[in-house]
C-alpha cells in the first residue's frame, strides 16, 4: 500500500535581505542587497501511513513550521517532493485542498466580526458539502467539542480556547483525510489543552484520518502520538516511536530550589546546573532519573530550602541534549 | 457555486455592516469633490450663459448621474485586500478550494457597494432639490444600456485594482502606485470636468484608455447624449479591455502567488 504522505529529500531554503545597521548600509543596502541563504529544511525523508498521528517536534525555527506548509501546498519546496493523498500539495489542485486541512493559529478561517455559525455555513458551500453529511459531521463535532453555545456570538467575543476549539471545528467540517496542526493548543489552559487532545484522539478513531501535528507541550506529543519526528536545525534528527525516545532521553529530571542566600552555595556537587530564564528566583540543576530521591533527600538535609520543585526539562532542552550530546 | 456566492453575500453583508459607521464617513469623504466641482461649474456656466456649449443644468445632470456612476463602478480591493497579502493573512484563504480574490474579496466589493448606496440616496434627493436639474433627456433606453456597461466598467476596474494589489506580492509600496493609478483614473474618467472640455490632446488619449470607460460612457449614455455609433464603439471598448484587463490581472496573480510560496507564505 502506498503511503498517505510521502515526503523524499524535501528541502526549503530562504533567501533573507540582510544589511548591518547604520546610515551608510542602508543606502549601500538600497543599490545592492545582500542575501544570506536559510536552510529552513534540508532532505528530510519520511513515510506517514493512513491512521497515524505523528508528532512534529523540535526547538522554534527548527523547520516544523516549513515542512507543514509544503506538506500542506502553501510554500514550493526549493528541491526534494512531497506526496499527499496522490497529489502535489503546491499544485494546489482543488481536489487536494478538499481532502486535506491546515489548521495554523487561531485567525484563520473564521471571519472575526461576524458569529462563527455564518463561517461554518460558508466552509459547508465552499467545500461542498450536502446538507445531510453537513449536519451529521457538525452534530458529532458539536458532542465532542460542545459548540452549540458558542455559535451565535461574534467570533471577536469568544474566548482564545474557544476560538481554538471553532478553528479545528471549522476545518474539520469536510471531514478531511489527512490534517496538519500547527501548535492546536498554544495559549490553551490545562483543562482546554486536554479537551483538545481527547478530541483529536477520538477523531482519528473515529475517521482514520492521517494527524501531523506539531506542538511544544510534550504532553500534547505523549498523549497523541505514537509516533515522533523530530527536527533541528531542519534535518531530521529522529523517526520513530515515542518510547524509544523517551529511553534514551528520560534520564534526566529538572530540580529547581529556593533557599535563602542562594548564591553562597554552590549546587554542581548535587547536579549539572542549568540556566532557567523563565524562574529566576530559582536555581535548577538536572539529575539522572533514578538518582531524583536519593539527591531531593540529600538537598533537603543539606541546604536551607523553601521550596523545591521537580519537573521534565521543557521539550527544547531534552531535544537539544538528546542530538547534541 | 451559486451556494458560495448567496453564503459569502451573506457573511460579507453581515461584516460590512458591522462597520456601516464607518461607511458612512468614507461616503461623506467620497462625496466632497464631486459635490464641489458641481457647485463650481454650475455658478461658472450660471454667470458665463455657458462654458464652452455646456450649460448650467449640463454639469448638473453630468455630475448627479455621476455620483450614481463612481459608485457602481469603482471598487475598494487596495483596501481590503492589500494587508492580506502583506501580513501573510491570505494563506489561510490560499488553501480554500476557491479563488480568494474572485469570489470572497468580489462580493465584499458588491456588498459595500450595495450598503453606501443607501447612503448616497438621501443626499442625492437632497441635490435633487438643491439644484433641480431637468432630466427631459433621459430615456429609458439609456439607462437600460448604461447598467450592463456600468457593470462591466466596474468588472474592468475591478480586474485592474486586483492586479495592482496583488503587486503586493513583491512590494510593500503599492498603496502609492494604486494612488497613481487613481490619479489617472481623475483625470481621464470625466470624473474632474466632463472629457470634451478637457484639452484636445487628453480628449484623443481618454479615448483609447479604459478609464472614460467608468465614467463618462455611461454618463452620456444615460443622459441620452450618445449616438448609435458612439454606443457601439463603447460598448466595443468595454469588451476590449475587460479581456486585457482580466488577462493582465491573471498573469498578475499566478506569478504573485508562486512569488509568494517560494518565500514564505
Amino acid at each position: 500500500m502506498t503511503p498517505t504522505i510521502s515526503v523524499q529529500q524535501l528541502s526549503k531554503t530562504y533567501e533573507v535581505p540582510e544589511r548591518e545597521g547604520g546610515f551608510s548600509a542602508a543606502v549601500r543596502s538600497f543599490f545592492k542587497r545582500k542575501y544570506k541563504d536559510v536552510k529552513a529544511v534540508q532532505e528530510v525523508n519520511f513515510n506517514i501511513e493512513q491512521g497515524e498521528v505523528v508528532g512534529f517536534l523540535g526547538p522554534n525555527g527548527a523547520g516544523k513550521t516549513t515542512t507543514l506548509k509544503m506538506l500542506s501546498g502553501l510554500l514550493h519546496p526549493t528541491s526534494g517532493t512531497a506526496n499527499v493523498l496522490g497529489f502535489t500539495p503546491w499544485e494546489l489542485k482543488n481536489d487536494y485542498l478538499r481532502s486535506m486541512t491546515l489548521v495554523m493559529g487561531q485567525r484563520n478561517r473564521l471571519s472575526w466580526d461576524i458569529p462563527a455559525a455564518d463561517s461554518f455555513l460558508l466552509n459547508q458551500a465552499i467545500y461542498r458539502i450536502p446538507d445531510d453529511e453537513y449536519k451529521e459531521t457538525y452534530k458529532e463535532l458539536d458532542e465532542l467539542l460542545e459548540l452549540e453555545p458558542l455559535m451565535k456570538k461574534p467570533v471577536r467575543n469568544l474566548s482564545l480556547g474557544e476560538r481554538m476549539k471553532c478553528e479545528i471545528a471549522v476545518g474539520l467540517l469536510h471531514r478531511p483525510k489527512v490534517l496538519f496542526l500547527d501548535e492546536p493548543t498554544i495559549g490553551l489552559d490545562i483543562t482546554g489543552q486536554a479537551r483538545i487532545r481527547e478530541f483529536l484522539q477520538e477523531y482519528n478513531k473515529r475517521t482514520g484520518a492521517t494527524i501531523i501535528l506539531t506542538s511544544h507541550y510534550m504532553a500534547d506529543v505523549t498523549a497523541l502520538c505514537e509516533r515522533i519526528i523530530i527536527i533541528h536545525h531542519g534535518q531530521l534528527k529522529y523517526d520513530g516511536g515515542i518510547n524509544d525516545l523517551s529511553k534514551k532521553i528520560a534520564p534526566f529530571k529538572l530540580i529547581g530550589v529556593l533557599m535563602e542566600n542562594a548564591d553562597a552555595h554552590d549546587l554542581s556537587q548535587y547536579g549539572e546546573p542549568v540556566e532557567n530564564m523563565e524562574d529566576a528566583d530559582k536555581k535548577f540543576i538536572q539529575v539522572k532519573a533514578d538518582e531524583v530521591t536519593r539527591i531531593t533527600s540529600r538537598l533537603l538535609a543539606d541546604l536551607p530550602i523553601r521550596d523545591i520543585t521537580i519537573a521534565d526539562p521543557p521539550i527544547e532542552d531534552v531535544i537539544e541534549q538528546a542530538f547534541n550530546a | 457555486m451559486f451556494l458560495i456566492f448567496k453564503r459569502l453575500w451573506q457573511v460579507n453583508w453581515a461584516e460590512q455592516w458591522q462597520y456601516r459607521a464607518n461607511l458612512l464617513m468614507y461616503l461623506l469623504y467620497w462625496l466632497v469633490s464631486p459635490i464641489i466641482y458641481l457647485a463650481v461649474w454650475t455658478s461658472i456656466a450660471t454667470a458665463n450663459g455657458d462654458v464652452k456649449g455646456f450649460t448650467a443644468n449640463d454639469f448638473i445632470t453630468y455630475y448627479m448621474v455621476l455620483l450614481i456612476c463612481d459608485q457602481v463602478t469603482s471598487n475598494i480591493v487596495i483596501h481590503t485586500f492589500g494587508y492580506k497579502i502583506q501580513d501573510g493573512s491570505l494563506s489561510g484563504e490560499l488553501i480554500k478550494p476557491i479563488h480568494p480574490m474572485l469570489t470572497n474579496a468580489l462580493v465584499n466589493n458588491v456588498a459595500f457597494k450595495i450598503l453606501t448606496m443607501f447612503g448616497l440616496t438621501p443626499i442625492w434627493i437632497i441635490l435633487f432639490f438643491l439644484f433641480q436639474p431637468d432630466f427631459s433627456s433621459v430615456t429609458l433606453t439609456g439607462i437600460l444600456l448604461a447598467i450592463p456597461a456600468m457593470m462591466l466598467a466596474f468588472l474592468i476596474g475591478y480586474f485592474q485594482s486586483a492586479a495592482i494589489t496583488a503587486l503586493a506580492f513583491w512590494t510593500t509600496r503599492v498603496y502609492s502606485i494604486h494612488e497613481f493609478y487613481f490619479a489617472l483614473i481623475l483625470l481621464f474618467s470625466g470624473q474632474f470636468v466632463p472629457l470634451p472640455l478637457m484639452p484636445q490632446l487628453i480628449q484623443d488619449i481618454a479615448q483609447y484608455l479604459p478609464f472614460q470607460l467608468m465614467l463618462y460612457y455611461p454618463i452620456q449614455l444615460i443622459l441620452g447624449n450618445l449616438s448609435t455609433e458612439q454606443i457601439i464603439q463603447g460598448y466595443v471598448m468595454t469588451g476590449v479591455w475587460l479581456v486585457i484587463s482580466w488577462l493582465i490581472f491573471n498573469w498578475v496573480w499566478r506569478k504573485g502567488v508562486k512569488k509568494y510560496s517560494a518565500v514564505g507564505a
